[in-house]
Formats: structure tokens, sequence, C-alpha cells
């Protein structure tokens, strides 16, 4: 694949450009979607790009059609991706779960917003839910929730390649303020940090015949028996489940001595970053830990963490009224550790926030 | 430097989120850390435009703030609009031309400054300037940027509209320099009033 880069190149830019830009290095071939703010300059900027990268851009007539055409297009061996928010991402979860159903390497960007329904179009956590287990299936996907414009860029680039070498969907999860705000961002182009972009490939039309030399596709999201879906379920659960240890990011700070672990994602962990460090130097032992992947959820890392420090309570930060929180208490059931929670459903959460929480319930 | 939080507000079409983007370009290219938010809700439409900037050392955490270190006000709506990110410590900013009653001033602030940005500039300068003496104020009050690295991101931002009419570069530098001298002007005087 050609440089696109070239020599690595800071750039102040708004997350969405970020995403384009990403998507292009990441050697994307075509992007279908739809409007809805706070995402659109993703589609602006790569409508601006791809034609001079001969890439390709088909804006179709809703989201549900956008989903649908990713998924096409990804079988045919194209490297597809689409970008949403809010009601969009709502009517994309059908052919979200056609993917999950047919395990097709599709990458969707989400810019969260404010909701329900068509809520706000600035800000929110709230898509948390929708995202990793939307649709009528398992939540056999894959989600990065990012932090910043370098992690836009990083995981964009990383989870295409998470998408075609595992073909579960996987998604980017940003937010609004992501979206929208200009902050510094290196580019590169991924050879040059030894990343080898997957090739795509076609999963349908391919040579040979089943049979004779080549293994049936079973491109497949409607089964005849209870018994055929049961079984394929199951199956597509296992191959998950022994993913997840390869699969699986989060970062964490201060957790050997914590009295109280800050647990938040995506740009509410910023704050929660600066709020450790302000409580630790006042004294107060605040530990820190952040899933980058809220599905597969790491699990036995904060399991972990709270087991070597011993901390007695956990704080959950979101932008939201409590997605990361059930989503959190689902995978740690069982500990021995009283949760609190910071929820601001919409709106942006500072570290004076979190700081006067926790000293509110310690 | 530590953390400084801005925030600007006024009318569309005053070009408040331009100034703050020129603002952040310009600590960007001098390798400080910073942060850049338009506000861009439904109120955006007819309402007052608020750009969040934050300036540092180091990473910036949230994207938003509740109370700024300044906040300046571009229009006579924008002021009772951003009164509710002016808190103990913040230097609130606000045209002295504006007919404001003292119950639309922030209850909150460190000192209330009136500059005469609208007349200077009607008179002195050229209407259309008016966001450029206003960014040059914020340099004065905040030195978040060296003077030369603001000329510097002005020069970049609007090389196309110098590159038609030369004449325009010597305007907005002036601007510029004539903000800069209201804000530093203001921090000597202790302030028009304060709260």
């Amino acid at each position: 694949m050609p440089r696109i880069i070239g020599n690595p190149k800071k750039s102040f830019v708004t997350g969405n450009e970020t995403a384009a830009w990403a998507c292009l290095v990441a050697g994307a071939d075509m992007m279908f979607g739809y409007p809805i703010t706070p995402q659109n300059e993703i589609m602006h900027y790569w409508t601006r790009l791809a034609p001079k990268h001969g890439r390709g851009f088909l804006q179709t007539e809703d989201e549900l059609s956008a989903g649908f055409t990713v998924c096409g297009s990804v079988q045919c061996g194209k490297k597809a991706f689409t970008a949403t928010a809010g009601p969009g991402n709502v009517l994309m979860q059908e052919p979200f779960g056609m993917a999950e159903a047919m395990r097709l390497p599709l990458l969707a960007i989400i810019q969260q917003r404010g909701g329900p329904s068509s809520g706000t179009v600035v800000y929110s956590q709230q898509e948390v839910t929708l995202t990793t287990f939307g649709g009528n299936g398992e939540g056999m996907r894959i989600v990065y929730s990012t932090a910043s414009h370098q992690e836009i860029y990083d995981y964009t680039i990383k989870g295409f390649n998470v998408a075609w070498k595992y073909r579960f969907p996987v998604f980017i999860l940003g937010d609004g303020y992501q979206a929208k705000m200009r902050e510094p961002l290196e580019m590169y182009d991924p050879e040059d940090r030894g990343i080898e972009m997957i090739k795509p490939y076609p999963l349908i039309g391919l040579e040979g015949k089943i049979s004779a030399g080549r293994e049936p596709q079973h491109l497949c999201n409607i089964y005849s028996l209870e018994e055929e879906l049961y079984e394929v379920v199951m199956k597509v659960a296992a191959e998950y489940e022994a993913l997840e240890d390869t699969i699986v990011e989060y970062d964490e700070k201060y957790c050997n001595d914590a009295d109280i672990i800050i647990v938040s994602h995506g740009v509410v962990s910023r704050a929660a970053d600066d709020a450790v460090k302000a409580l630790r130097a006042q004294g107060i032992k605040a530990g820190y830990f952040r899933p980058i992947t809220l599905r597969p959820y790491p699990r036995k890392q904060l399991r972990a963490a709270i087991a070597k420090s011993g901390a007695k309570k956990l704080l959950i930060a979101e932008s939201a009224y409590g997605q990361l929180d059930r989503l959190t208490k689902q995978e740690i059931f069982g500990e021995n550790v009283k949760i609190e929670n910071l929820f601001k459903p919409g709106v942006g959460i500072i570290d004076y926030d979190i700081i006067s929480k926790v000293k509110s319930v310690l | 430097m530590s953390l400084i939080r801005i925030a600007l507000a006024g009318e569309g079409g005053q070009g408040v989120q331009s100034v703050a983007e020129i603002l952040a370009e310009a600590a960007y290219n001098n390798n400080q850390q910073a942060l850049y938010i338009p506000n861009f809700g439904l109120e955006q439409r007819g309402g007052v435009s608020i750009a969040f900037i934050q300036f540092s050392d180091v990473r910036i955490g949230a994207p938003k703030f509740h109370k700024a270190d300044v906040v300046v006000a571009l229009s006579e709506r924008a002021v009772s609009r951003t009164s509710v990110y002016s808190g103990p410590e913040t230097l609130f900013v606000y045209d002295s031309g504006f007919k404001v009653s003292p119950d639309e001033l922030p209850r909150e602030a460190k000192k209330i400054i009136g500059i005469p940005a609208i007349e200077t500039a009607n008179k002195e300068l050229h209407p259309r300037v008016f966001n450029i003496i206003i960014m040059g104020a914020v340099i004065g009050l905040t030195k978040v940027v060296s003077f030369e690295a603001a000329k510097d991101a002005l020069e970049s931002k609007l090389a196309y509209k110098f590159e038609k009419n030369p004449s325009l570069r010597e305007l907005n530098f002036k601007a510029l320099e004539i903000g800069k001298q209201m804000g530093e002007k203001a921090l000597q005087e202790g302030g028009a009033q304060n709260a």
C-alpha cells in the first residue's frame, strides 16, 4: 500500500478529521454513511480524501441501508466502514446484528450524542449498552472506547486489523466532545510503526467447488432449525471467549494501595486521571481503572486490581445513568466492594466533580 | 505554564470560534498543549456561540470546565449567558460599550473588566477586526501565547485574505497590538471594578 502520511506528521485537528485520516491510512476502500451530528465531519473529510486516493463513498438513504451496504461490501472483499451516532446507532443495530451472525469484518465509528431519542446533538456516554449489547444477539462485538485523538487514530487502524483477523464487528466508541474538539495528534503510516495491515479478502464467490477442495463459507443469518442456531451461537460464543485475553485492553494507575478505585471510560477517564493525581497529592489513596475495551471487558484485570489494592470502594463515573455501572457490575459480580456512582447523563464530567464525589463517600 | 481555561462567547458571525481556533493553534504551534471545543448544541442556532479553550504544559484532561480563568463576552446577551463560567478566580471581560445592568454581571469574579473594543474597532480600525482586538486582549491578560506566535497563527489562518489585500495584514496586526495593550492595561489598573 502506498504511504500516505510519509514522515510522521503532527497536527491540531478534530476527532472526526482524525477518524477519516485513520481509515484512509488503514487502507479502507469504502465508506457508507448517512449524516448525523456529531459524526458528520467523518463523512465530510472522507469525501474530500477518498477521491484523491482511489477510495469510495456512498451516502445511503438511511442508517439501516448504510449498515447493510457495509455488510455487503465486506463480503465482496472490500475494507468498508461506517460512522454514526444516537438514533443512527439504534437503526444500525439490525445490520450490526447481521455482522455478528455472519462474522463480518465490519468497522463502525460511533460518536455518542445525548439520548434517549434525538436527545442532544452534543455529547454523552449513553450509547454504551447499545454499542456493546445492542441487537437481538449476545454482544459478540469488540468495542474500543477511546479517550483522545491519538487513540481514535491508533484504535481505528488496529480495529480494521482486529475485524479482518478475527471476523467480529469492531466499534470505535467516541463521543461528541472527542468528535468536535481540537487537540494534538501524530499521524503516521501503519507500516512505519511495524503494523502490517491485513489485506481484505472476499467471503463469497470463492475459487473452487464446495466438497472439492474448499469448505463452505456458511454466511448465514437465518436458520430453519432451533438446534442449528443453538450450535452456531454456542460455537461463536466459545470462539469469542477464547479471544478475550488477546483482545482485552485496559489502563490502570495507582491501584496497588488504593482505598477507592475510580472506574471510568472514554473521555471521562481523562478527568479521572487528573482527579486521582489531585487526590493523591492531598493524601487520599485513590486508584484509576479504565476499561479500553468495553467488550470484551477487562474483568480479570479489574478483579485483580480490587484484590491487590484491598480497595473497599469503587466509584463508577460516567456521562450516562448507569450504563458502565451495569456493565461493570455484571463483570465483577461477587466482589466484596461497595460501588458508588457519579452519573451525569449527557453532560461532561471534570476532575472537580470526581474529587468532590470521592471526598463525600470516603 | 499551569492550566489556563478561557471561555469566549458572542453572537454567531462575530468570529468567536475563529479567534478560539487561532489562539489554540498558536499555542499548539509553540509546542504547548492546547484543547479547543466549540459548543455546538441547538442553542447555537440563533443563540450565543461559546468556545472553550484550554492551555497547558501537560496533557489536558476534560474538554470542558465549570469555571474559567478568563471569560470574554463579546455581546450583551453573552454577558448573562457566560456568567455561569465565572468564579472567584475569574477575570470577566466584556465591552465597556454594552448596556448591561449590574445584576446581569457575574456574582463571582476576581475582576470584572470593561474594555472599549467595539468603539476602538469602529473609530480607529474597522468593525471587522473587533474579534482580533479581543484576541489581543486575551493575550494581554493571560500571556497564553506570545505576541509573535499569535501573529504567525493569524498569518497562516488569514493568508489567503492577506494575499488578496495586503492592507488587511497591517489592520489585523494593529488590532492585535491594540487589544494586547488593552488587556495589559486592564490588569495594571486593577480592573474597572471588582465584583
